[in-house]
């Protein structure tokens, strides 16, 4: 074994030794061979002349001592992979189209598989996350909906058999939650969590016991002032070794830590972005009451092993109908009914599932066309080689050599394709990271996952392969004579060969076609949702959303000792025309609160926002009737709100006219314990877009922030959660910043790192995923267009080049010029037209996937569509001109010497 | 004519060349003079298949070759048994003798 690799390697790196070493050898064999016969009595002439016929050809003796070792088969690959290096050193072109055909393909592919796998697969890092399933009530519409009281879960853990466990959460009430380390000041998610709901996930803390099991009771119990770290929370504070038992501080109060969950660990899954703390859930008097007066949780189930969420659903249904006598409540009755989901479903909004579904749509196709033109060039390139090949076995090689040879050459390409491919994907990734991340309830991964790029690697070099191996079988097959013997390269074989490329070139234009037509429709609805009118003015405005430091005001009013002394200083900055605070500026994505309030004994649903007087000026809102905030509305005044129209057409008394709504009484809803407390409508604002541009405006309530006290009912939500700073200012953002910056740290240090946007970049932000669907479709349908042009030239090209004897022959007997180019241009044109026929077809089809995207454009828009077609048919012709043109422009007398 | 009869049967011209081996150390043209003469002109070893044969045997460290100059004062490559050959050959011996008694029993039947 030993003898036999050190022999083979001597042999590999001494070939001229060990060729003389067989010569040698065999000379003495013929010596000794012509010695015998001399003996035997025959003259040294003749003894000679049959001792090298018995011998024969000596090369090929020589040729079958060395292929007997191994070392022959490495030597052989290794002239193979020269000579395939040759080959692609000699057309630079068609290799560079291969490679980069294959890698662009493989790299997008890779790239969105990871985002969808990690993001709609994956969501929830958790054990079993499919049998997780979140229980809430649900209003009559079934889309808003309600966390649940204690006292019902209660019953739903005692009496539900088709949970392992149920165990509940809620996010800290009093706004945001800061971590304090000596100077330094971190935001964190906190989450007060059922003692059992970190076991339920099956996740153990990477450190610490985390909570002890204990049954939920009134007051404190053995895990009160504990505390569960998250791994990014630990780093945090440095990576302590010995975190446990250590005091830390979280709004001025101080928890003992009794673990760190591992890296990766986060919950509810769809927060991220910042460190995140759990301390025990404390059960106290609000728990002892179901109507909507009590706390309420959001819960989530373990399901039984194979226990479908349906039975789980029906299940709930049935305690609940059995409870509903004892809610006391009769909003809690107005959505009364249960909706059992499993969690990983809830975690993605179904417009983001759909639009990354569409995109990884978008992203195979454009995988299978790159593929498509690869083998397609493999394939003009393995016809056009068949007499190479026939030469080649003319002179001794054999068929498995001659197919070992084209697979070195196809697997040499595919490998660098599939190395592009991967830092194609690894950079497609980071950017789609950084593009998406935003717009996602979840954590993109920073890399491509190792096995889809493995599997796409794979297919691809299949594929490659095949298509390279091909046309070298198949020619290796056929008889070597015709080959040879024939003038012209064209046979029987190449003909049914340009038939097939020529299907494959049809599919290609119809792949893109489909692909084009979706960037088309995505163009045309951004270019819909900028011609909406948005009411108001967005330039010149500067918004700062704020990161609340509520627990630093936690006796305080932050009207008076926050919000006013800010915006006084903002108001005196040099530049500053007008400045206002908002709970959130239009279209702004932080914060939206709905609220149940009563009018004219009616239930009203809206949304509500907190606002200073001074907006008006900043936006230059517009009012359909009545007035705006202004300085005479104080927290001793009567209390006033501003509604908007769409508030007005649902709930005004007069439907038809907005104003009748003006002096309307607005009444907190069910907390009926103070009548007293009720707003007065003054003003009807026109309607905005709130959430995003293609959406409908909702009703709203506006709240005079200057009028909110810490004794108001809505204190808690509109003043510790949110709030954005906007300013109307004739200066440049660079400018206005650091002066913006510094009057935040000095209102409060934590708002220094407070981010500061332009008004037009919010709105930009809102065209969200239809934005960012219609970039990467512009780079996948931009590529697929790119790719079908390549295709359709290489194919015509090669024919072109196959058909110059032909041509010439037609030329000499006269065939004027514009019929041979025509001849060409014919030939592109249907395939051409196939494909887009095709594809048409295929557009119309999947104008479905669309649909939840689009904005004042139908799916299957017959002007995208036409626009779409054109572009890839004038491409088409374009790349079909060149070859053309050269067929027009042969020489008759060049065509036939060639050959 | 007999050039088909004079092909060696598959796989069996690494035991002769062990068996020829066997008595005494031989360049390769005695080799094959050696088996031509002894099976009676039936074989006749040439030596595209002989020296790839040896090469092979060499290889697997049956036998050991070493360049000696010949009765006639001629350069040749002597090749000589090893240990691991005559055990090789002894074994190769047995089941070449099973084979051909199977062989012999199913035409005789």
């Amino acid at each position: 074994m030993l003898r036999n690799l050190i022999s083979g390697v001597w042999a590999l790196l001494r070939p001229v030794e060990r060729n003389a070493q067989i010569g040698e050898e065999l000379q003495s064999f013929f010596a000794a061979s012509v010695e015998d016969k001399i003996r035997n009595g025959m003259s040294p002439e003749s003894a000679q002349r049959a001792a090298r016929i018995e011998i024969g050809s000596r090369e090929m003796i020589r040729h079958k001592v060395w292929s007997a070792g191994w070392e022959s088969w490495v030597d052989s690959l290794v002239r193979d992979l020269r000579f395939a290096m040759r080959q692609l050193r000699k057309s630079p072109g068609f290799a560079a189209t291969v490679i980069g055909t294959l890698a662009l393909g493989i790299g997008a592919a890779a790239a969105m598989f990871t985002v969808v796998d990690h993001v709609l697969l994956e969501p929830a890092p958790y054990r079993n996350a499919g049998r997780l399933v979140e229980i809430q009530e649900v209003d009559k519409s079934g889309r808003n909906a309600w966390p649940q009281p204690w006292l019902d879960i209660e019953q739903w853990q005692e009496q539900g058999r088709a949970f392992e466990g149920i165990a509940f959460s809620r996010g800290t009430v009093n706004g945001r939650t800061f971590l304090q380390q000596g100077r330094m000041t971190v935001e964190v998610g906190a989450e007060e969590v059922s003692a059992n709901l970190l076991p339920m996930l099956g996740v153990q803390p990477l450190m610490g016991r985390g909570f002890l099991p204990v049954t939920p009771s009134l007051g404190p119990d053995k895990n009160a002032g504990t505390i569960v770290l998250s791994y990014a929370v630990w780093q945090a504070m440095g990576g302590p070794r010995d975190v446990l038992g250590r005091t830390v501080q979280i709004n001025d109060t101080a928890w003992t830590v009794v673990g760190v969950m591992p890296s990766g660990f986060r919950y509810p899954a769809n927060t991220y972005g910042m460190g995140q703390v759990w301390t025990p859930v404390e059960l106290d008097k609000d728990d002892t009451v179901r109507d909507n007066t009590a706390n309420s949780y959001m819960v989530m189930g373990r399901l039984q092993p194979g226990e479908a969420a349906a039975a789980a659903q029906a299940e709930i249904d049935t305690i609940q109908r059995r409870l509903a006598p004892e809610w006391g409540s009769a909003v809690r009755e107005d959505h009364s009914q249960m909706k059992v989901e499993r969690y990983t479903g809830t975690l993605v909004a179904a417009d983001v599932r759909k639009a990354l579904l569409a995109l990884l749509a978008a992203a195979g196709v454009l995988w299978l066309i790159a593929s498509l033109n690869a083998t397609n060039l493999l394939l003009a390139r393995g016809t056009a080689r068949q007499r190479e090949i026939a030469m080649r076995r003319a002179l001794g090689a054999g068929r498995w050599r001659i197919v070992q040879q084209m697979l070195v050459e196809g697997s040499m390409m595919s490998a660098a394709a599939g190395g592009l491919g991967i830092g194609l994907a690894a950079t497609a990734v980071k950017v789609l990271g950084h593009e998406i991340a935003p717009r996602l309830p979840l954590p993109v991964p920073a890399r491509p996952d190792g096995w889809i790029v493995a599997a796409l690697v794979g297919m691809t070099a299949v594929s490659a392969l095949v298509s390279a191996a091909w046309p070298a079988w198949i020619a290796a097959r056929a008889p070597v004579e015709p080959a040879l013997k024939q003038g012209g390269q064209q046979t029987g074989h190449s003909r049914q060969h340009n038939r097939i490329r020529g299907a494959l070139v049809a599919l290609e234009v119809a792949m893109s076609l489909t692909l084009l037509m979706g960037c088309g429709l995505l163009l045309r609805t951004i270019y819909d949702l900028r011609q909406v009118p948005l009411g108001y003015r967005t330039d010149h405005i500067l918004v700062a959303s704020l990161d609340v430091p509520a627990y630093r005001y936690a006796n305080q009013d932050m009207t008076t000792e926050l919000y006013q002394p800010l915006l006084e200083r903002v108001q005196h900055l040099h530049g500053v025309d007008s400045a206002g605070l908002m709970t959130q500026v239009p279209l702004g994505e932080t914060f939206r609160m709905w609220l149940r309030m009563r009018l004219k004994g009616r239930d009203v649903n809206a949304t509500m926002t907190a606002a200073t007087p001074g907006v008006e000026k900043v936006f230059d809102f517009p009012m359909a009737a009545g007035r705006f905030f202004n300085a005479d509305d104080t927290p001793t005044s009567q209390t006033v709100v501003v509604v908007n129209e769409a508030f007005a057409r649902a709930y005004s008394p007069d439907k038809h006219n907005p104003a009748a709504v003006l002096g309307t009484k607005l009444m907190g809803s069910d907390r009926g314990a103070k009548p007293a407390t009720y707003a007065q409508v003054v003003g009807v604002l026109q309607d905005v877009h709130q959430v995003g541009i293609g959406r409908p405006s909702m009703p709203e309530v506006e709240v005079c922030l200057t009028q909110i006290a810490p004794q108001s009912t809505f204190y808690n939500m509109l003043d510790e959660i949110a709030m954005d700073l906007a300013v109307r200012t004739g200066q440049p953002e660079k400018v206005m910043a650091p002066g913006l910056r510094d009057a935040l740290r000095q209102a409060s240090p934590e708002l220094a790192g407070t981010k500061i946007t332009t008004m037009d970049e919010v709105v930009e932000d809102s065209y969200g995923s239809q934005m960012l669907a219609a970039h990467l479709l512009e780079i996948f349908g931009g590529s697929a267009l790119l790719l079908c042009v390549a295709g359709l030239y290489g194919l015509l090209a090669y024919v072109v080049n196959q058909r110059t004897r032909e041509i010439g022959v037609r030329i000499a007997l006269g065939a004027p010029r514009g019929n041979v180019l025509w001849l060409v241009l014919r030939q592109a044109g249907a395939m051409l037209t196939a494909g887009v026929a095709m594809g048409i077809g295929l557009a119309l089809a999947s104008g479905r996937l669309a649909r939840g995207f689009l904005y004042g454009v139908k799916p299957h828009d017959a002007w995208t569509l036409a626009g779409a077609a054109a572009l890839l048919l004038a491409c088409g012709m374009l790349a079909a001109y060149v070859p053309a043109r050269r067929a027009a422009r042969i020489d008759p007398m060049e065509a036939l010497r060639v050959e | 004519v007999g050039a088909d009869n004079r092909e060696l049967v598959q796989g069996t011209l690494e035991m002769l060349v062990l068996k020829t081996l066997a008595l005494e150390s031989m360049h390769g043209y005695g080799m094959a003079l050696r088996i031509e003469q002894i099976s009676k002109g039936v074989f006749r070893v040439n030596p595209g298949s002989l020296l790839p044969a040896l090469s092979r045997l060499e290889r697997s460290g049956r036998i050991r070759g070493d360049w000696r100059s010949s009765e006639n004062n001629r350069r040749a490559r002597y090749y000589t048994l090893t240990a691991v050959g005559r055990k090789a050959l002894e074994q190769e011996r047995r089941q070449w003798g099973r084979q051909i008694a199977a062989i012999d029993r199913i035409l005789e039947a």
